[in-house]
């Protein structure tokens, strides 16, 4: 094959990859995804303004707070997400039962984000630090807490899909449901990559 | 052949996440102005939110509404919070 033919073939091949972009997972889990990001942008938004109007009260609570914690479930969340891409393409691969065993190792190393922020909020709790301490700690527990729940009924959803991809219920023309799972769980990967630096960072 | 391909990317892209997020929590013992500080944690969130939608949710091989949207929202953002905090 002469090089105009090679790069020919490789021109029809991409025009064929860009014909068929298609959108993993259902359409509905996307505008879902869409309105739990507009949420967290205005908490997240709101997070800041209020710590341009009580700059030393913020200071002072972030102060109080655990980076190191943060950024060991920063990495567990990396983490777990990069268990549940390579569950997905175990299951292109219609190897279901790895792709079970993948979840589980992700829901495993989510499990360590929950122990790290159940043991953040009782070390707060024992300095008597609770959400009505202050305006920082009460955006610090809603937004915090907030997330902590789509962790929880993520982790339900992972169990879902990993149950229906051992019995090997998923297929190439049938992973959809599978694919919108992921795609969830990478957007609450996604929502703690601003979230970490915007409260224990910055 | 595609999945071992998609694997080695997954893999990289989550050695390349772990570095950034490591980066991007001592990289105020090495930045003393404040505004270029907060900017380059920011724009390590651009990169960290690059990744997980152009890798982890595979929007790279979606249609390109739903990647520029997801990529707008990893872009505008932290652009907005910079401003809050800086301007």
């Amino acid at each position: 094959m002469n090089s105009e033919s090679a790069s020919a073939l490789v021109e029809i091949t991409n025009e064929h990859v860009l014909e068929n972009r298609r959108l993993p997972g259902d359409l509905a889990m996307w505008f879902f995804i869409l309105a739990e990001l507009t949420v967290f942008a205005i908490l997240f938004i709101g997070f800041a303004v209020s710590e341009q109007l009580n700059a030393e009260m913020f200071i002072a609570g972030k102060a109080k707070l655990h980076p190191i914690a943060g950024l060991i479930n920063t990495l567990t969340l990396i983490t777990s997400s990069f268990f549940v891409a390579l569950a997905l393409n175990a299951m292109h691969k219609r190897e279901g039962k790895k792709s079970a065993k993948l979840l589980v190792v992700a829901k495993l190393v989510a499990s360590v984000y929950i122990a790290v922020k159940v043991w953040e909020y009782l070390s707060l709790f024992e300095q008597n630090i609770d959400i009505e301490t202050n305006t920082f700690f009460t955006l610090y527990f809603m937004i915090t807490f907030f997330h902590l729940m789509h962790i929880l009924l993520g982790m339900v959803i992972l169990a879902f899909i990993a149950v229906k991809a051992a019995k090997n219920e998923y297929n190439t023309s049938n992973i959809s449901g599978f694919e919108s799972g992921a795609s969830y769980w990478h957007m609450v990967d996604m929502l703690w990559i601003i979230l970490f630096p915007l409260i224990y960072v910055i | 052949m595609k999945t071992l391909h998609s694997n080695k990317k997954n893999t990289l892209s989550w050695l390349w996440l772990m570095i950034l997020t490591i980066i991007s929590t001592f990289i105020g013992l090495a930045i003393d102005n404040k505004a270029l500080f907060i900017g380059s944690v920011l724009f390590i969130v651009f990169l960290k939110g690059q990744q997980i939608i152009d890798v982890f949710m595979e929007l790279a091989q979606a249609p390109k509404f739903w990647r520029r949207l997801l990529l707008g929202y990893v872009t505008v953002l932290p652009c907005i919070i910079y401003f809050i905090y800086v301007l």
